[in-house]
């Protein structure tokens, strides 16, 4: 990856973010010419709700330092319940990082609607920074073919 | 009859009163089952060859004549009920069967019932009070080693305080401390020592001999469910077992022991997770990637879990998680079981059973399970119409804006387990 400047940790952090909703919001905070770290990279999902468990846990498997899912707030789902399953998910999915020992920390979930430009922003950056106090995640030497370098 | 009604029953034939362990109305109960038509078999666990407690094996039996082969309980035994009924006797679906199982069984039973892939209906559970079982080989090797006696010279095991009670043909008894064997590396199955439910209460009936008195030959029956309760009545009417009311003390007696009972395995569970909670978070990542670097993939797990439920299984290598001949295989493959299991594992430990590698996975799976229990008021395979809980969101929870509110609540409904 090219953006590491010597000697300082930039977090690789993966965000999975509604089309209805946090999409929408990254674009505005775009278009408006708001500043946030460049190190997360979105993967747009039709719904917070087709973030599937193994999703979160791959990305982390191959590398990422940090996860983010973004989703409309409850009540405002294009498909009704995408995010309240999405809720239950993420919050199973805590559980389980802390049980096999990945620090929970790493995961977040944020109701970002059409119209919270600055709480993406806002977001991302809080998120990022706290990544970067965690420090690497536990499989960043794992290339994204999954093969270990020595 | 309703449900919760409480009896202690025996059976009215002589022959099954002889062969039965405690009065023999498990044994009549099935036979009535079969003979007036309620089901269409019964499976039931019978010594293999008639003589060997440490093989047994399923048998569905038709032939009421022959349930009297499944007489007698057995401590030496894990069989996969639940995975059997799914996989080889198409879901009961087709057949109306009278199952005996103990708690787990029961509970597996019933989280597959709510994927569809088991039909409830059709089935009768007799569920059996159960402390605990023991591997088979390793339970020879004890009887050997530290009882001091011939395998097949013990006709009866029982767990009752805490104690190992072996009883052999010349009616003798020996009793050793549970605790005392299991540091030896005896004793019960590995995820048996920290199950807590001992009473199935999930089946329609559950029978035991907690709270009959020391030498009756009784059957403690508690009704669990109107399909029970119909079920009784019918043969109380038959006349195939005979019944009465048990007293206060009985009643209270059963529920001292079953307490007994839970704080025991709750004193097992503290005392076995009581390092992997406490080791800080990258040690933990240390151990669990160790272990899973001991698989051979032998899917021996996903074959065994019960309530696995995928119809084509995420962990094939042509659904792009986990790539095909690469062993030990990519960490997804446990991960990816944890994930869809987690929330519903019923605490069975067949998947630590089938592991020839002895990954530890019990404990993996009961340390998030009772993490996401209190989170999502969740006990799971206690009542066939609760949603898995990943699927069961509730219109209400529209109106909640707060992310975390599962997290909050499991921090608050986690019971701390004592030291």
């Amino acid at each position: 990856m090219g953006e590491e400047v010597k000697g300082e940790f930039e977090p690789r952090i993966i965000g999975f973010t509604c089309n209805w909703c946090t999409y929408a919001a990254a674009d505005l905070a775009g278009t408006a010419r708001m500043k946030y770290p460049p190190n997360i990279r979105l993967i747009r999902q039709m719904c917070s709700g087709r973030v599937d468990p193994l999703f979160v846990l791959k990305v982390f498997l191959r590398g990422a330092d940090g996860v983010f899912i973004g989703g409309c707030h409850p009540g405002e789902c294009h498909y009704m319940t995408g995010n309240l399953s999405a809720r239950r998910r993420y919050s199973m999915m805590k559980k389980l990082l802390e049980s096999v020992g990945i620090d929970p920390k790493r995961l977040r979930m944020e109701w970002i609607s059409a119209s919270e430009g600055i709480k993406f922003s806002d977001t991302v950056k809080e998120f990022t920074a706290q990544i970067k106090g965690l420090g690497p995640g536990p499989f960043r030497h794992i290339e994204t073919e999954g093969k270990e370098q020595k | 009859m309703v449900k919760g009604d409480m009896y202690l029953a025996q059976a009215s034939d002589e022959e099954i009163l002889k062969q039965g362990e405690s009065g023999g109305a498990v044994t009549a109960l099935l036979k009535f089952a079969l003979d007036s038509g309620v089901v269409d078999a019964v499976l039931g666990v019978k010594k293999r060859d008639g003589n060997n407690r440490y093989d047994a094996v399923l048998d569905l039996i038709t032939d009421p004549e022959k349930v009297i082969d499944c007489a007698g309980s057995l401590h030496c035994v894990s069989l996969n009920i639940a995975r059997n009924v799914k996989e080889y006797l198409g879901g009961a679906k087709q057949m109306k069967i009278a199952v005996l199982c103990k708690p787990c069984d029961a509970r597996a039973i019933i989280e597959i019932a709510k994927r569809k892939q088991i039909n409830r209906d059709n089935l009768l559970l007799i569920g059996l009070n159960c402390t605990g079982t023991l591997p088979p080989v390793v339970a020879k090797e004890m009887l050997i080693s530290e009882y001091e006696v011939d395998p097949n010279e013990v006709v009866m095991e029982d767990i009752e305080g805490g104690e190992l009670i072996v009883t052999l043909a010349d009616g003798t008894k020996i009793a050793k401390d549970l605790l005392e064997l299991e540091k030896k590396g005896y004793g019960r199955r590995d995820n048996c020592r920290r199950c807590n439910v001992n009473i199935p209460t999930m089946a329609d009936i559950a029978c035991g001999k907690w709270g009959v008195k020391e030498g009756e030959k009784k059957t403690f029956t508690e009704v669990c469910s109107d399909k029970g309760a119909e079920f009784i009545d019918n043969a109380i009417k038959t006349g195939v077992i005979k019944v009465e009311p048990p007293g206060e003390d009985a009643i209270e007696e059963r529920k001292r022991k079953d307490r007994e009972a839970i704080e025991l395995s709750n004193k097992c569970e503290a005392e076995d997770l009581k390092e992997l909670r406490e080791i800080s978070l990258d040690d933990r990542l240390a151990y669990w990637l160790h272990m899973f670097d001991r698989c051979i993939k032998c899917f021996s797990c996903r074959d065994a879990c019960p309530i696995c439920y995928c119809k084509k299984c995420f962990l094939e290598p042509d659904r792009g998680y986990v790539k095909g001949g690469e062993v030990p295989p990519d960490r997804m493959f446990h991960l990816t079981r944890l994930a869809h299991d987690g929330d519903s594992c019923v605490n069975c430990g067949q998947c630590q059973d089938a592991c020839p590698a002895e990954i530890p996975l019990t404990r993996l799976y009961l340390m998030l399970n009772i993490k996401l229990s209190p989170m999502f008021d969740y006990v799971s395979g206690m009542d066939v119409e609760q949603k898995p809980p990943l699927i069961a969101a509730k219109d209400e929870e529209a109106s909640i804006d707060d992310i975390d509110i599962f997290l909050v609540k499991g921090e608050a409904g986690e019971v701390v387990p004592q030291q």
